[in-house]
């Protein structure tokens, strides 16, 4: 097993450290609460690696800054709240139209807008599998422990540069903010488990940034080295100049769905709790949570299992795309399947689609306040 | 070692959080599992803010207290107290600052109060009030015994200035003088 550090730390704070690990080297946005730490901490770390940390004057010119950076061949970071995606929105659809790399955090508060600014919530589920209008596809992934902020932080960055889009890791408030050890990988195997974006390394006139394998992301080389290309959020040609070439048109946007969705065994990331025990047996308890509501999940499962009810636990880490085969395989072998989220369904419709069940029960709480773990105890006595 | 649950009460400001942070370090540096989570309000300065401290041999997931389950709580702003006591066990210990919180007859049936001027202490015998968190973090740890004092008192020296390591080592003696007395 590789050899693991030990911090004490709050996953906001580990998701800035990741960053710099990473190798991220530029941070734009704009404070909101509860993602501010993040600013602050890589504000302070970035100019001691050589890199840059600005305050936009609001979100947008924040996103807007970093795809700039992106753009140019840099590993960016931007971080915020629910509300600040919505305003990043319009800019992230560039980024995806474009095949920027960016990593994007979100820690979750009380929505619709302003919603509840200090409190925890996963509300932002939907919004980040769709911000902005288009055909693309979402990579999320979603951090459940301390030491996930982290691991999926950096594991963010490669995935951005693989895939040449944007990558939302999503912690929300509870985890964002919560004070304690945290077991992270060390420094050396961070670097070394770093694959940069592709490069195009032959003659600047044969270069055709846009001209792919169908599956595959365009190859942006960085700025300044002599490959001249054209960003547009316009459908785009070869080099990036607008067209409405039918065929071009329709294999662009077909290309922005093929690069991530016929490579979802890259993505894939679970986390499967006390399942390797299930056989299938009438009684058995599944529970899929994501996020900090997995906490609470295993503890309540540690409770269960000592009341002799056999439950488990089903974390997604990697949100979009959803993990289909695995839900597919705990949800056909499980009868009694529980959802719970800190919003109302936003996943568990997934899981419907995908399961094809109707008859999941789910456990939704939305007052900004935390699901503790009787909560599910009881939930799971009453239902099943 | 059981799971110890502290929670720490004042208003947004008043430095209850570092409390928390020194708790969970010492007790990671003594091989176990410490967590600390903050509950705030939007309110920048003045809101009701809760910190919840879980210290356990074995790895905690779930990171707050769960309500009816806290050991001790201390509070430093009646708001607080008000919002927050029903999470203490019946019968837990809940210490206030009696210049600020002003808990009823009913409370007083149903918890064992203690009364310490935990800010008066800060302010007037440590000469400085920022000093109140190290006096609240003493009060605590004599009275839950929740961690080895002298791997507390380093943690605490390890996250303070070096400038203030005389006035906060004397918050934390008249801490642990004045929570004696009341025991």
């Amino acid at each position: 097993m590789a050899e693991l550090r030990e911090i004490i730390s709050t996953g906001n704070e580990l998701a800035a450290i990741a960053s710099v690990d990473a190798g991220c080297r530029f941070f734009a946005g704009y404070p909101i609460t509860p993602s501010s730490e993040v600013m602050h901490v890589i504000s302070d770390l970035l100019p001691s690696v050589g890199g840059a940390s600005i305050q936009m004057e609001d979100e947008i010119a924040g996103v807007a800054a970093a795809i700039g950076a992106g753009m140019s061949g840099v590993r960016t970071l931007t971080a915020t709240s629910g509300p600040g995606i919505s305003l990043k929105a319009e800019n992230l659809g560039l980024a995806q139209m474009c095949e920027v790399p960016l990593v994007v955090v979100n820690v979750m508060r009380g929505g619709p807008s302003t919603g509840l600014p200090t409190r925890v919530s996963q509300g932002d589920i939907r919004q980040a599998k769709n911000p902005s209008h288009g055909d693309y596809r979402s990579i999320t992934l979603c951090a459940g422990s301390l030491a996930e902020c982290y691991t999926e932080t950096v594991r963010a960055f490669n995935l951005a540069d693989r895939f040449m889009q944007p990558v939302f890791v999503l912690l929300d408030e509870t985890i964002g903010h919560m004070h304690g050890k945290a077991m992270i990988p060390t420094i050396e195997d961070v670097k070394a488990s770093i694959v940069p974006r592709k490069k195009f390394e032959g003659a600047p006139e044969d270069y055709r940034p846009y001209e792919v394998e169908l599956d595959q992301p365009a190859v942006l080389n960085p700025m300044f080295e002599g490959y001249r290309y054209h960003f547009t959020g316009l459908h785009h040609d070869a080099m990036g100049f607008p067209t409405e070439e039918i065929e071009t048109c329709r294999k662009l946007i077909q290309r922005l769905e093929d690069k991530v969705m016929l490579h979802t065994d890259e993505l894939e990331s679970n986390e499967e709790y006390m399942l390797d025990d299930m056989t299938g047996e009438e009684g058995e308890v599944l529970i899929i949570a994501y996020g900090s509501v997995a906490l609470s999940a295993k503890e309540s499962i540690r409770h269960l299992r000592k009341a002799g009810i056999k439950a488990g636990l089903f974390r997604p880490i990697t949100i979009w795309p959803s993990p289909e085969k695995s839900i597919r395989h705990y949800t056909d072998m499980i009868k009694n399947v529980l959802c719970v989220e800190l919003n109302i369904r936003q996943y568990t419709e997934e899981i419907e689609r995908v399961s094809g069940r109707l008859d999941l029960e789910g456990l939704y709480k939305v007052n900004g306040r935390p699901i503790s773990p009787y909560e599910i105890v009881n939930k799971v006595k009453e239902v099943f | 070692m059981a799971r110890t649950l502290m929670r720490f009460t004042g208003v947004g400001g008043q430095g209850v959080l570092l409390a928390g942070e020194i708790f969970a370090a010492a007790k990671i540096k003594l091989g176990g599992y410490g967590l600390k989570t903050a509950t705030y309000t939007s309110q920048v300065r003045g809101g009701p803010t809760v910190v919840d401290i879980t210290l356990d041999d074995e790895e905690i997931f779930y990171p707050y207290a769960n309500d009816g389950e806290i050991d001790f709580m201390l509070s430093v702003a009646h708001v607080s107290f008000n919002s927050f006591k029903d999470g203490v066990s019946k019968g837990g210990t809940i210490v206030v600052d009696p210049n600020l919180v002003h808990p009823s007859d009913e409370d007083r049936k149903t918890w064992n109060i203690i009364e310490i001027p935990i800010i008066t202490i800060a302010k007037e015998e440590v000469g400085n009030v920022i000093t109140q968190s190290v006096v609240a973090l003493a009060i605590a740890n004599t009275m839950e015994n929740a961690i080895d004092k002298q791997v507390l008192i380093d943690t605490m020296l390890s996250k303070v200035p070096k400038k203030v390591h005389e006035a906060n080592l004397k918050a934390y003696a008249l801490g642990e003088k004045y929570a004696r007395e009341k025991m």
